[in-house]
């Protein structure tokens, strides 16, 4: 059967390009978010946390609503985390992969994904999501979009430069003025840990991560307890020589070969392939028999534990000093790093929207995005802000909310992400060269898209001297990026008077405020300085 | 925090395959400085013009866009005066900001074309349109780009990767010692300025001696470690462009350098050998936030003249002004 590698293969590919494509200006038709949309545990648990049906989640529904009648396909045909499962298990265990670990593991592990599901849907109920841990889209977009393609693009700047000099003399504009884009990332060595634990587990079973821990095939396990349609069928040929049982990567053929435990099966078809008699087919009809595991009914006990325990690790999470920050009110402790994408939805529905997938960092053409690591709490730890030293947020750019699967960044057209005012610059006169050193500079304000930087006269200052606009700043971060003062900037954006709606319109909010984001105003009163001199000039 | 060792890996080996070829070219490099350094002199000891000369020090020329830009320059003799047959040439014009050819931000389109169809006419092997853009480069330099597109779509560049860079020392610099230069200005023959007349916050006027920093990486360092007049002059002692053409179409006359202000359209191209004259010619001839201002308020333009970068004093000079 090579219709399930084809289909996994096209599948692979598809979200290599989607990912490659999530960048701006976004190119394609078609929504690059697709596949995170697919998965059944963002669904769970954005719902669970946000007590709603997300909208934007409709594809894993239909993907539940497959597996009922298919089985546990997607596993095995869509899934990028199952698919760079089995290169790594054959790149670790060569072709000779068997199922043959559960001497080492036993039989008993496999609960454990149910566990991990009921602990993180709990959690999620009680207010943590957890998705970035347990997600395999989330898991496999931030490999993939945070530590694949910046090594990828290293690597291909590396070589540009070697190519540049001979394009040059050849006079191949196009290459030798090519330039790469590097990103960079905060906290990769967390994704390597993570994606490497995954892989490692190719030393005790093939697909380890799906058939003891992931919690989005629990999911699905549960979705395709009796698949309705296709399901593993032998035939009587059967001499239940057993080859079936051992070639299984799921584990999931009972000692009598004719039974399958379905939740497990994840419609792979090396069983019928490698049945020397053909006697298994995955077509609907007779002849298949399920394998009774009584999981529930011997898990009860380690259920209520975990169930216990998701509830309890999200209320350490909420009662940490971070975690109580997202909902204001008096003590409110929130970092000043904190700087979230235009047009967050507010930060306790935010930190349970967002799974961490890092499709917005991968997108963001400044690289300003990174995650935050612990400025917003252990839990937090993938979510998007904005590093504006490392780059500032494009006026032109909306990408960011365009390719978020769950919204926890609106999707804004560009005039109201404009209005989405991420915080406000203010300057730190102590280390400004102009408040400090008398020198003339005003960088910050020739860079300022939005005129939120003035030219102002201070008295025993020679030189003029940069003032900011509240009302005009909308927190790009421009002026912090640009800063000649290193290695920490004179300007910097903090999220003080960040905007942040669920729903309703940005640029109305800011209207109502007061917040003028236009280019500068011509009526700017003419500065003057030394002797009536215009800005800049001296005697 | 020490680089990653991947890092270093890489900026070893570039340096080393740099340091092969660096010695000869920075030879060359000093001898060409030192030969425009003599024939500056020169001119710069003599007190007023060179009497009976045909080519006057600054050529002005008002009309078109293009028309003007090609008066201002045969007046000057012609481009083959500036770029001799087989040269490589390199053309900074402003193209560092988004906005409309009407807010004066960045040089017209046509301004820079046109000189480019005159390097092409003079014979020059290689043109190159080039910047350091402040904001995202395509929006930027998408006018010039367009423009010069019936010469083929890799002239027009902005470069924003160290990798285009080369360290070079700054022999008479007073403070900037040492930066950064496009390496493709250091490997071409003729560096043509080709700024927008504006005002600018910090150095009163941004012309053609403020354009300079727009081919250097570290600009910051000019702000924050120097005096940005002073070593702005220290950049033109290395980076003397052969011709100076200023695009006075229009004016912004307040609010630079990135505007919105107010623009007044003059329809003037000022082109001259001297930067310094270019600079100081452009101050006076007018106005700056409504008020008419003399070169020598502007540090860098009289720094420069001090130091006999080029004059200021165009009472002294030989200005041939032309109307279409």
């Amino acid at each position: 059967m090579r219709l399930r590698r084809t289909v996994q293969a096209i599948s692979f590919s598809t979200f290599l390009l989607l990912l490659w494509y999530a960048a701006f200006p976004l190119a394609l038709p078609i929504p690059v978010d697709i596949f995170l949309r697919m998965d059944p545990l963002i669904l769970i648990l954005t719902g669970a946390g946000l007590r709603g049906f997300l909208l934007k989640m409709f594809p894993a529904v239909i993907i539940l609503g497959m597996s009922v009648l298919l089985g546990r396909f997607f596993c095995s045909m869509i899934c990028p985390l199952g698919t760079s499962i089995d290169i790594t298990d054959r790149l670790i265990s060569g072709r000779g992969v068997r199922g043959d670990a559960e001497a080492v593991s036993g039989a008993s592990l496999k609960p454990v994904k149910y566990l991990v599901l009921c602990f993180m849907l709990v959690s999620a109920l009680t207010g943590l999501s957890l998705a970035a841990y347990g997600s395999p889209l989330a898991l496999a977009t931030r490999f993939y979009g945070m530590l694949a393609y910046p090594l990828v693009s290293l690597a291909a700047d590396a070589g540009l430069a070697v190519l540049r000099p001979l394009a040059d003399r050849a006079g191949i504009a196009v290459i030798a003025y090519a330039d790469i884009p590097l990103r960079a990332f905060n906290l990769l060595w967390i994704t390597v840990a993570l994606m490497g634990g995954i892989a490692a587990g190719a030393f005790l079973a093939p697909r380890f991560w799906c058939r003891y821990l992931c919690p989005a095939g629990a999911v699905l396990a549960l979705a395709s307890w009796r698949p309705l349609v296709t399901r593993r069928r032998v035939g009587d040929g059967c001499t239940s020589c057993g080859l079936c049982r051992t070639s299984c990567p799921m584990d999931a053929i009972g000692q009598d070969p004719h039974k399958t435990d379905f939740s497990e099966c994840i419609v792979c078809m090396k069983c019928a392939r490698v049945c020397p008699e053909k006697a298994v087919r995955f077509t609907p009809g007779k002849g298949s028999q399920p394998l009774r595991t009584g999981l529930f009914s011997r898990n009860r006990r380690a259920l209520i534990l975990s169930t216990l325990a998701g509830a309890a690790t999200a209320m350490v999470a909420l009662s940490t000093l971070r975690g109580r920050a997202c909902e204001g009110g008096p003590g409110q402790v929130m970092d000043p790093t904190l700087i979230r994408p235009p047009g967050s939805l507010p930060e306790c529905g935010f930190l349970k929207a967002c799974v961490g997938c890092g499709e917005c960092m991968k997108a963001c053409p400044t690289n300003t995005l990174q995650p935050a690591g612990l400025a917003a709490g252990l839990a937090a730890l993938f979510s998007p802000v904005m590093v504006p030293r490392r780059g500032p947020c494009d006026p032109a750019c909306n990408a960011c909310g365009r390719v978020c699967p769950t919204g926890a960044i609106r999707d804004l057209v560009l005039e109201e992400k404009r209005h989405a005012k991420v915080g406000t610059a203010h300057i730190l006169r102590h280390t400004c060269i102009a408040w400090e050193a008398g020198k003339a500079c005003l960088v910050c304000d020739e860079v300022c898209p939005y005129g939120a930087v003035s030219l102002q006269r201070a008295p025993g200052i020679a030189v003029m001297v940069p003032a900011v606009d509240e009302s005009r700043c909308n927190g790009c971060g421009f002026c912090e990026h640009y800063c000649p003062v290193v290695p920490g900037a004179a300007i910097v954006v903090g999220p003080m008077d960040e905007l942040r709606l669920e729903s309703g319109s940005y640029r109305a909010k800011s209207r109502e405020l007061g917040l003028s984001f236009e280019p500068k105003n011509q009526g700017d009163p003419p500065a003057t300085e030394n002797n009536g001199l215009p800005p800049g000039f001296s005697d | 925090m020490p680089k990653p060792l991947i890092e270093r890996f890489l900026f070893g080996l570039e340096e080393h395959l740099r340091g092969l070829m660096n010695r000869r070219d920075f030879m060359k490099t000093h001898a060409r400085g030192a030969l425009m350094a003599a024939a500056a002199s020169s001119g710069v000891l003599s007190p007023g013009p060179l009497l009976g000369a045909a080519v006057p020090d600054i050529s002005v020329a008002v009309g078109g866009a293009a028309a003007a830009t090609r008066k201002a320059v045969e007046v000057l003799g012609g481009m083959k005066a500036f770029v001799k047959r087989g040269e490589r040439v390199v053309v900074k014009p402003n193209m560092s900001f988004t906005g409309s050819v009407m807010d004066a931000v960045n040089t017209h389109p046509e301004v820079v074309r046109e000189i480019v169809a005159m390097c092409r006419e003079a014979g020059a092997s290689r043109v190159r349109v080039l910047d350091h853009t402040l904001r995202p480069s395509e929006k930027c330099i998408e006018g010039i780009k367009d423009a010069c597109s019936i010469f083929g779509d890799d002239l027009v560049q902005a470069l924003e990767k160290k990798d285009f860079y080369r360290e070079v020392e700054i022999g008479n610099a007073q403070s900037l010692k040492e930066t950064d230069v496009m390496k493709d200005v250091l490997e071409s023959e003729v560096l043509i300025a080709a700024p927008v007349a504006k005002s600018h916050g910090s150095t009163g006027v941004s012309l053609s001696m403020k354009g300079m920093m727009g081919l250097v990486w570290n600009r910051s360092i000019m702000h924050w470690r120097y005096d940005l007049h002073n070593s702005i002059v220290d950049l033109c002692t290395i980076l003397k462009p052969r011709l100076v053409v200023i695009d006075a179409t229009r004016v912004l006359t307040t609010e630079g350098p990135g505007g919105p202000g107010k623009v007044i359209t003059p329809g003037t191209v000022i082109a001259s050998r001297d930067m310094v004259a270019a600079d100081a010619y452009t101050v006076q001839a007018f106005e700056w936030y409504g008020k008419k201002i003399g070169a020598d308020k502007v540090k860098h333009i009289r720094l420069a003249h001090e130091r006999r970068i080029g004059r200021m004093d165009i009472q002294n000079l030989n200005v041939k002004r032309t109307v279409l």
